[in-house]
């Protein structure tokens, strides 16, 4: 009988024991470093924290922004519990002329877990990449933080907070960015997103009318701040997709019959000439810009179109491409998988990269100088919007077929399962950056790694006194 | 410990069960909502917080159900199997555990390969039946050897 219960121990053992050990193994310390775990990883170097825009130099455009935790009403009358940046959600939008200096003073009134300011798809100093853990300490309550950049890009941006990112994003603490080249290209900004289960545009539910004179023609700034991707059309007009993540297109055709995905934290800018009977802009099916001359009644929506604008091949390609193939001299590998295991103690099927998962995940080293090509490819069965932080990467393939359109420089990438795609980029803004999910909760299961230049370091912690969670 | 092993066994057929219910709850919850002018992508599956519609409780309990609660279960029967002499017990609790962990493995491929789910939609009869086949031989096969207080329960 003993001899039983033994095997029967030593059965259970055996099934239990790899169980426990998977689950010992993958608690996390509550403070660590992302420089931590990588070999050869660096505790000597330039700190992060001084890669910034030039002190010397004064600043052209000054906003403060005030974030708060509270119930507050949205454009559409709504009520709602989350997050506002000077007493709206979503918060002013920054506004910039290209080549300016801008300073932007996050001030945390009552954001009891500490908040930053990201400025997405902006390629600024590393020490104003508002990195909770990585860039800087989160903005305690009573506490604030001075982000400065030269605005070098013209472009819709947004802007929002990169502390518990997956919720704080979700509740509120966003705005839109948008920087003019010299002369202004104007245009109306529409920032997609969802308040609980209700998608808003600029805040407001259903179709906002946007007056507009008839044959003008009109930019409709498309800002996705949700977690998926999301498809954008026009009703009542041939449009053109004027602008992918803040970069201009070359030569855009008109379209019609065809929309826009913009993916998680994606832009695009488009354009139509108003028609007299006006045009809708849909954003998701949900919500619409009525670009909507005097004496026009909005009209009903189209359904969404089946084809999509395929931005591999939308425009005119450049005379000479913008990075030669031929100069890269550094690759790596972004695999995104799936698989069960434990993260940080809890069990549940999580996202790896090149197999391995969080916080056993690459460091993705780079030198200043390098020209990097990263073959991004998902295997997940889910899509991912993947982000860079720090750097506009040129799409120079999809699936082996070469990019043949306008140079497609993206800082969010829509990378669906089974897709494989091929960006390069210029390693010309040292720091450690982010390459991470936009599916913000993706990124809190651990679909988040790092593009680190050699010779960088930083000193905050994720986790520590701040209580730092970029996620 | 026979009595809890058969149990068991009819706890993991009654939650398939439910993840069947669930399922269709929630695809019909959906449709009403579509219908009444809802728009359902990514970003509603992604958001946290109210409901777009209530329905969509079928999917969170489908999900939750069926990663944790029911492999827990099944892994629960492995354990017991060991302890409770059921001749044949332990191989037909170690066929349901796999059966479950095929299940998972096809409803999460299903997102990416659609037709997976129909292997899934299949699979989750399999295991209701061999649970419940599982369960009823218990009574029928008599026990491994003498039965004392380790092996009677």
């Amino acid at each position: 009988m003993a001899r039983r219960a033994l095997v029967a121990t030593a059965a259970s053992i055996v099934v239990l024991a790899p169980l426990a050990w998977f689950w010992q193994a993958s608690l996390m310390p509550g403070t660590y470093s992302i420089m931590d775990g990588h070999g050869g990883h660096q505790h000597h170097g330039r700190g992060v924290h001084t890669l910034v825009a030039d002190p010397a130099r004064a600043a052209d455009v000054r906003v403060t922004l005030v974030a708060r935790k509270e119930r507050f009403r949205l454009p559409s009358g709504r009520a709602f519990d989350g997050y506002t940046v000077n007493g709206t959600s979503p918060g002013p939008t920054v506004r910039a002329v290209q080549g300016q200096l801008v300073e932007v003073t996050l001030v945390n009134e009552s954001v009891p877990d500490g908040a930053t300011v990201h400025w997405h798809g902006i390629d600024v100093p590393n020490a104003a990449d508002g990195v909770a853990g990585v860039t800087q300490d989160a903005v305690p309550p009573g506490g604030s933080f001075t982000y400065r950049f030269v605005a070098e890009q013209a472009g819709t941006y947004w802007y929002h907070s990169h502390q518990v990112s997956h919720e704080q994003v979700q509740k509120g603490l966003l705005g839109a960015v948008v920087i003019e080249p010299g002369t202004p290209r104007g245009g109306v900004v529409a920032l997609v997103h969802r308040y609980g289960a209700v998608r808003t545009v600029n805040g407001y539910a259903g179709d906002v009318v946007q007056p507009s004179a008839a044959g003008e023609r009109a930019r409709v700034r498309v800002i996705n701040t949700d977690n998926g991707p999301m498809t954008s059309w026009v009703t009542g007009a041939p449009f053109t997709l004027a602008a992918i993540d803040g970069t201009e297109v070359r030569e855009p055709a008109p379209v019609t019959g065809q929309g826009v995905l913009v993916t998680s934290g994606g832009r695009a800018d488009i354009e139509v000439v108003v028609p007299e009977a006006g045009a809708r802009i849909e954003l998701g099916g949900d919500t619409a810009i009525v670009l909507s001359p005097p004496g026009s009644v909005a009209g009903k929506r189209s359904p969404a179109p089946a084809r999509m604008v395929d931005p591999l091949a939308y425009g005119a390609p450049a005379a000479v491409a913008p990075i030669d193939p031929g100069r890269v001299n550094r690759e790596h590998e972004y695999s995104i998988g799936r698989r069960p295991g434990f993260l940080d103690g809890r069990p549940g099927l999580w996202w790896t990269v090149n197999g391995r998962m969080f916080p056993d995940v690459p460091d993705f080293r780079v030198a200043e100088g390098d020209v990097v090509r990263f073959t991004v490819s998902n295997h997940s069965g889910e899509v991912h919007p993947m982000h860079l932080h720090g750097h506009h990467a040129l799409v120079t393939s999809r699936d082996g077929v070469p990019a043949t359109g306008s140079p497609w420089w993206t800082d969010s990438l829509n990378v669906a399962s089974g897709e494989t795609y091929e960006i390069v980029f210029v390693a010309d803004n040292p720091g450690l950056w982010m390459d991470h999910c936009h599916n913000l909760p993706h990124a809190a299961q651990g679909l988040m790694a790092h593009v680190s230049y050699e010779g960088v370091t930083t000193p905050f912690l994720i986790g520590g006194p701040a209580a730092n969670s970029p996620e | 410990m026979r009595s809890f092993y058969r149990t068991l066994t009819f706890v993991i057929a009654g939650l398939v069960f439910v993840q069947s219910a669930m399922a269709v709850w929630a695809v019909s919850g959906l449709s009403k909502w579509v219908d009444d002018g809802g728009v359902f992508d990514k970003s509603v599956i992604e958001s946290d917080g109210e409901m777009p519609f209530p329905e969509i409780w079928g999917i969170i309990i489908h999900s939750m159900n069926g990663t944790f609660l029911i492999p827990l279960v099944g892994l629960i029967l492995l354990i017991v199997s060991f302890f409770a002499h059921i001749p044949g017990g332990v191989k037909w609790a170690a066929i349901i555990f796999l059966l479950i962990a095929i299940q998972v493995t096809l409803g999460y491929m299903s997102h990416g390969i659609p037709l997976l789910g129909m292997l899934h939609g299949i699979n989750a009869l399999a295991i209701v039946g061999v649970s419940i086949t599982a369960g009823r031989r218990v009574a029928q096969v008599a026990p491994a050897s003498v039965t004392t207080g380790v092996a009677g329960g």
